[in-house]
């Protein structure tokens, strides 16, 4: 096991810097940060920019640069707002994760529930809605989704159930300049939140139902009901646990991609998460955020894929960490 | 005179809101439908949508090229010499309430400037406002790192301080600067010496700085999501301040603050003039007022390359005018909003009283004329109704900014116009980035459709007309004649414009070139763009858009009803 | 067969061949949901309960594979519907020349942006044109990147996948740690990178999002691949003397056709809802070219306005044909192997 992840580790440090690379040179060739600059009267400014962004030297050089003051722990600063790059990402990372954190336990819940229930219930009424539900939650685009939430649930139900005002807002995460934990907080989370579980619950029952449908025809579980074990313990006590253990490899996987992953959510709802700093960054060509960025956003998913292997080992003894 | 354009995020979303007729005595120029006058009342906090966040607010720096930033921020709390203000329909410059009059200007041996203070004038802290902030201003724009644009300011040989309430500015022999009136003041305000002189200026403002020469300071500024301000205590000047607090909150994009707007979100809204906005205010808000003028500093054109074929031929430019009818497109596209007339000289509504405001009015469609430029020119028409000359099609293509709406639009309709003359023209949009910062400087279009963003009242066109300023190896490819204009009338007048600091010369100068770029044909006017507004009903005062100073520009005068 | 259809071996399972399991179960379970009155669907043609009884005089008849498998696909009802529905789409967008009610790009500036009316169906934009006829030639392009990402990133994968497990070796190796290390990259960075520096037309996109979707099919061929090889036929195929190539395309993939054939549509879903997210971030084909994708970004600005009804067609489509495509895998997945999922 220790060796195992040790492996991983250091493996995981190459791809790193591999994608770290690919980010920083790729977003200098493709994004010109003077861009900005084209039309100010006193051109000096692009040669003392050029200078100052060391656009003058190689790409491999500039990259040096970065990843060495990098691993010191020194993130450097934005190109564009020359404001510290790790206040940036920990400002961003915080706003993403109040939309992840109520995602993940919702869904978790909802999708165990639902997924549950439809393996045990299997074609029943309920089975049939809730497999409806799952394809349509998954077919439906989360950009079309989130702007019909908008639409239907927030503005039109203004006018639908008479109320004063909107009942659910959609731009940032509070009104005015708050910050507090309240009413108007929930209301600004309800519908990012909304889509994102969407998605999430759609996924992830479905693939609890077959899991514990897998695990419900194993043969262990065909012998503890021969022997007369109540139906029920034979689903919570057998069945769930193993049928769980399948879920918590995908949840883990989805979770570590959410972190660089709900950029349209933000778009719409005009959260400044980690998605919003992408698109900021990307579009002005500052290649020291958007490297950071990377190297964040792909660490959480080697982390997190590190994780569901070791839990799905430790979980499952017939598992060999090779 | 500072052009510069929005920056690249605003310019993906421009659109106009409609033509106006660029003659002064147009009727329907600017529309608004709040009437009533009520007594504004004390207290309250706005909330107004902003689409874009500065990068950092220490305005002289490079970093703080955001209008949206300027707007918010600088016009609240930096101390200005001379404002831009709307008099019987017209832009001029007036001192400002720092100012105890108008500056008095001597034009022998060379160019001086001597501002006389208001002794009343103070910033936040009590101490008041000298000269030594213009000095201490005038030397960190010349001598900083890192510095934006110091144009104007690099032609000052000295700023003198005789006493607090009198500076003395000497422009360089042979520099005169006939803009003079867009510095101190302008897009950076007047910097506090006492406070930033000991350290260093970039470090303490960029984030924020609690001082404030104006009627409001800043209170906090919550990155990627707020900047809130608060009513200045020590303001000097007539107008306090009503509101008790003003939030600018930040949205991702144009369509976010329309969203937040209609969803009572924010109060305010200065949205991009996007078909959106055109739409919204045609439909009628029912809770919300609505302004909008084409009397600003922004314009659209047809950008011509005078150095690529087949636009290098004078007559196939001419031809290329005659062929759209313009009001015709914007009548088309706007017509529902009164707005109806093409804009008929290559520069901004603000500067009318130094234009030939109808230099363009004879290009109206008009196809035979279209044939006898191209026929006398060698050109035939084909069998295809296109014509070719040598065997080649007159083929034009036309490059703007991708992701616009209303310039697609534009475009479409000029596509299906030209065809009907017998010119094709293909559409090849390519993002705001690209396209100033490499396709145009390079001189790899035929037509550009882009605008221009006059940030003071400033009639000067040399730095995009004069020759000298074509990009090439001389000014190491960063001169901005992007249309490589070449037509030696133009130059001596264009460049008189700049240095002339007699007002009625300037002006004269500046009336004599115009009907030279028509007759050249160096770009076609098109358009000038609007601004618009929009407002709750809750808020209350005199809401108005200033072209150079923005939306903003009388915060203290406006209140919110609770 | 699928991996994982008989008991685990005593002792151990291996954590990748698992991992490469799981992302077989694909739950299809929605074919025998809808199948009222089937109930379970074992063996094709067999009745579930009590034995088979012939009617006297009634001879057994032999199937072809070809026969079974068209056989329990056509029972599987939505993946029929799915079909039918998703040819109709294919016909009536790439069709729209001659079934679109307006030309394309019909701008008539004066009326604006209309509801849906009878005039027009599914309404006008703001620049007048027929919303019905931007729909159809947009599929064209949407359905067009659909199509060719999956079909250019299934061969590629499928090839790369199958060398990958067969040879395993540095060919595998190499093959995980290229898809490692795209898989770990977030998609939007490098689909961002590589579209800015490629180009922004139908078929880079296309190009760029196959060389991404390759990657989740090599790996899924890869595990298939690694779990047939130890098994009989193929060792007697190696002792005949066959050659790689002949036992790869011969043997192997035949039997791994199935999950094949189910990742290549789960990737026509992906592909256009990847689409319609770049085209949201801008990122997508420019005009004159549109895709749903682009109408869809385009109408972002109009929640919470009266043309707020541009925002439901392009996004309809776009759910219809993922829908009606995730089904259709639903379908083959079960008509290449009903044991899969009991």
């Amino acid at each position: 096991m220790a060796s195992f992840i040790i492996r991983r580790l250091l493996y995981s440090l190459i791809v790193l810097l591999v994608a770290s690379f690919v980010a920083f040179a790729g977003v200098r060739a493709a994004f010109d940060p003077l861009a900005k600059f084209a039309t100010v009267k006193d051109q000096e400014v692009k040669h003392r920019e050029t200078v100052r962004l060391g656009l003058d030297k190689p790409i491999y050089i500039q990259y040096k640069n970065f990843i060495v003051k990098f691993v010191q722990g020194d993130w450097g600063t934005s190109d564009s707002t020359r404001e510290s790059v790790a206040s940036m990402i920990q400002r961003s990372m915080g706003k993403t994760l109040q939309l992840i954190i109520p995602g993940i336990i919702i869904s978790l819940v909802a999708a165990i529930g639902l997924g549950v229930y439809s393996a045990v219930k299997q074609y029943s009424v309920g089975d049939y809605v809730f497999t409806t539900a799952s394809f349509v939650g998954i077919a439906m685009p989360p950009f079309w989704f989130g702007l019909l939430a908008i639409e239907f649930l927030a503005i039109r139900s203004k006018d639908l159930l008479g109320l004063k005002q909107n009942p659910f807002y959609f731009v940032g995460l509070h009104s005015g300049n708050g910050n507090s934990i309240d009413a108007d907080y929930a209301r600004h989370l309800v519908l990012p939140v909304l889509t994102l579980t969407v998605q999430l619950i759609a996924g992830w029952s479905r693939f609890q139902r077959a899991a514990m449908l897998d695990v419900l025809s194993a043969d262990y579980v065909r012998t503890a009901k021969a022997k007369g074990v109540p139906r029920r313990r034979v689903i919570m006590h057998h069945a769930f646990r193993n049928a769980l253990i399948p879920l918590v490899t995908v949840v883990a996987l989805d979770a570590g991609a959410l972190f660089g992953g709900l950029i349209i959510t933000e778009q719409i709802f005009s959260i400044a998460g980690m998605g919003r700093l992408f698109v900021g960054s990307l579009t002005n060509g500052d290649a020291p955020v958007l490297a950071a960025w990377t190297i964040v956003a792909a660490s959480f998913v080697i982390i997190f894929n590190l994780f569901a292997d070791v839990a799905y080992g430790v979980l499952d003894p017939r598992v060999r960490l090779s | 005179m500072k052009r510069k354009l929005r920056p690249t995020r605003l310019l993906a979303a421009l659109l106009a809101l409609g033509l106006i007729a660029a003659a002064c005595s147009s009727s329907s120029e600017t529309s608004t439908t709040a009437t009533t006058q009520v007594n504004v009342p004390q207290g309250g906090s706005l909330v107004i949508g902003a689409e874009q966040e500065p990068d950092c607010v220490d305005w002289i720096s490079s970093c703080a090229g955001s209008s949206w930033g300027y707007w918010m921020l600088n016009v609240q709390t930096m101390p200005r010499a001379y404002d831009a203000v709307k008099t019987d329909g017209e832009y001029a410059y007036a001192p400002n309430e720092l100012l105890a009059g108008e500056a008095q200007v001597t034009t022998s041996p060379q160019q001086v400037v001597t501002y006389k203070l208001n002794p009343n004038a103070v910033w936040s802290d009590g101490t008041a406002i000298t000269s030594a902030d213009f000095k201490y201003t005038w030397e960190q724009i010349t001598t900083g790192t890192d510095i934006y644009d110091a144009t104007g300011y690099k032609n000052i040989e000295s700023v003198g301080t005789p006493d607090p309430q009198t500076a003395v500015v000497t422009f360089a022999a042979g520099k005169n600067y006939a803009a003079w009136k867009g510095l101190f003041g302008g897009g950076y305000g007047i910097m506090p010496s006492h406070i930033l002189a000991s350290v260093d200026r970039d470090a303490a403002m960029k984030d924020g700085y609690t001082w404030s020469g104006g009627p409001f300071m800043l209170k906090s500024w919550t990155k990627t999501d707020n900047i809130t301000l608060v009513p200045n205590p020590k303001w000097y000047g007539k107008n306090k301040a009503h509101l008790n607090e003003v939030i600018f909150k930040f949205t991702a994009d144009t369509a976010a603050e329309f969203k937040a707007f209609t969803g009572n979100e924010v109060k305010m809204i200065y949205p991009q003039p996007q078909l959106d906005a055109v739409d919204q205010i045609a439909a009628g808000l029912p809770d919300a007022n609505s302004a909008y003028t084409a009397d600003t500093g922004n314009f659209e054109a047809l950008w011509l390359n005078n150095a690529a074929a087949p636009l290098d031929d004078v007559k196939v430019r001419q031809a290329v005018a005659y062929s759209i009818d313009r009001d015709a497109i914007v009548n088309q596209l706007f017509g529902k909003l009164g707005v109806t007339k093409a804009l008929q000289v290559i520069n901004a509504p603000i500067v009318n009283a130094y234009s030939d405001t109808q230099a363009f009015a004879g290009y109206t469609k008009d196809l035979s004329k279209v044939d006898e430029l191209l026929t006398g020119d060698g050109w035939a028409k084909g069998a295809d109704g296109i014509y070719a000359k040598d065997g080649k099609p007159l083929a034009i293509t036309i490059k703007s900014t991708a992701g616009n709406k209303r310039r697609e639009l534009t475009e479409q309709v000029l596509q299906k116009q030209l065809a009907d003359a017998g010119i094709t023209l293909t559409i090849a949009n390519t993002k705001a980035g690209d396209l100033f910062g490499k396709v145009l400087p390079a001189g790899d279009f035929q037509i550009g459709l882009y605008a221009q963003v006059l940030t003071s009242i400033d009639p000067g066109r040399c730095n995009i007309f004069c020759s000298e300023n074509i990009p090439s190896a001389a000014n190491t490819n960063s001169g901005q004649n992007w249309t490589r204009t070449n037509v030696s009338s133009l130059d001596p007048l264009l460049a008189q414009v700049d240095t002339e600091l007699d007002d009625q010369a300037r002006a004269a100068a500046n009336k004599q070139a115009d009907p030279i770029t028509a007759e050249q044909m160096v770009t076609l006017p098109l358009d000038p763009l609007p601004n618009i507004l929009l407002w709750s009903k809750t808020v209350v005062g005199p809401v108005s858009d200033n072209a150079i100073l923005g939306p903003f520009w009388n915060l203290a005068d406006i209140g919110i009803q609770s | 067969m699928t991996l994982g259809a008989e008991p685990p071996a005593p002792g151990t399972r291996s954590l990748r061949e698992d991992r490469e399991r799981m992302a077989d179960i694909e739950p299809g379970d929605m074919a025998y949901q809808l199948e009222e009155g089937l109930g379970r669907e074992n063996l094709a043609g067999m009745p579930e309960d009590g034995e088979a009884q012939l009617a006297p005089g009634v001879e057994p008849q032999a199937r072809s594979q070809w026969q079974l498998f068209r056989r329990r696909f056509v029972r599987h009802r939505m993946a029929m519907v799915s079909l039918v529905v998703l040819i109709i789409l294919i016909v009536l967008c790439f069709g729209a020349t001659w079934i679109a009610p307006f030309p394309k790009n019909n701008q008539d500036l004066l009326s604006g942006s209309l509801s849906p009316s009878r005039h027009h169906l599914f309404g006008t934009d703001r620049i007048g044109r027929d919303e019905l006829t931007e729909v159809l030639y947009a599929g064209q392009v949407s359905l067009a990147i659909g199509l060719a990402v999956a079909f250019i990133a299934t061969v590629v994968g499928a090839v790369l996948g199958s060398l990958a497990g067969f040879y395993r070796g540095w060919t595998d190796q190499l093959v995980m740690r290229v898809t490692d290390l795209f898989l770990v990259i977030p998609q939007l960075v490098v689909l961002a990178i590589a579209i800015r520096a490629i180009g922004q037309t139908t078929s880079t996109i296309a190009l760029i999002l196959a060389a991404l979707f390759w990657m989740y099919i090599a790996r899924v061929v890869r595990g298939q691949v690694l779990s047939i090889r130890e098994k009989e036929f193929v060792e007697a195929a190696r002792a005949c003397g066959a050659s790689p190539f002949r036992i790869i395309t011969r043997h192997i993939m035949p039997n791994i056709i199935g999950p094949i054939m189910v990742n290549a549509t789960l990737a026509v879903a992906g592909a256009i809802i990847a689409e319609s997210t770049l085209s949201f971030l801008g990122l997508g084909v420019q005009p004159p070219a549109t895709s749903w994708g682009n109408m869809l970004s385009d109408a972002e600005g109009v929640v919470g306005t009266p043309q707020a009804y541009l925002l439901y067609f392009p996004g309809l489509l776009i759910f219809i044909t993922v829908m009606a495509v995730n089904f259709l895998g639903d379908g083959l997945r079960d008509a290449f192997d009903p044991q899969s999922h009991d």
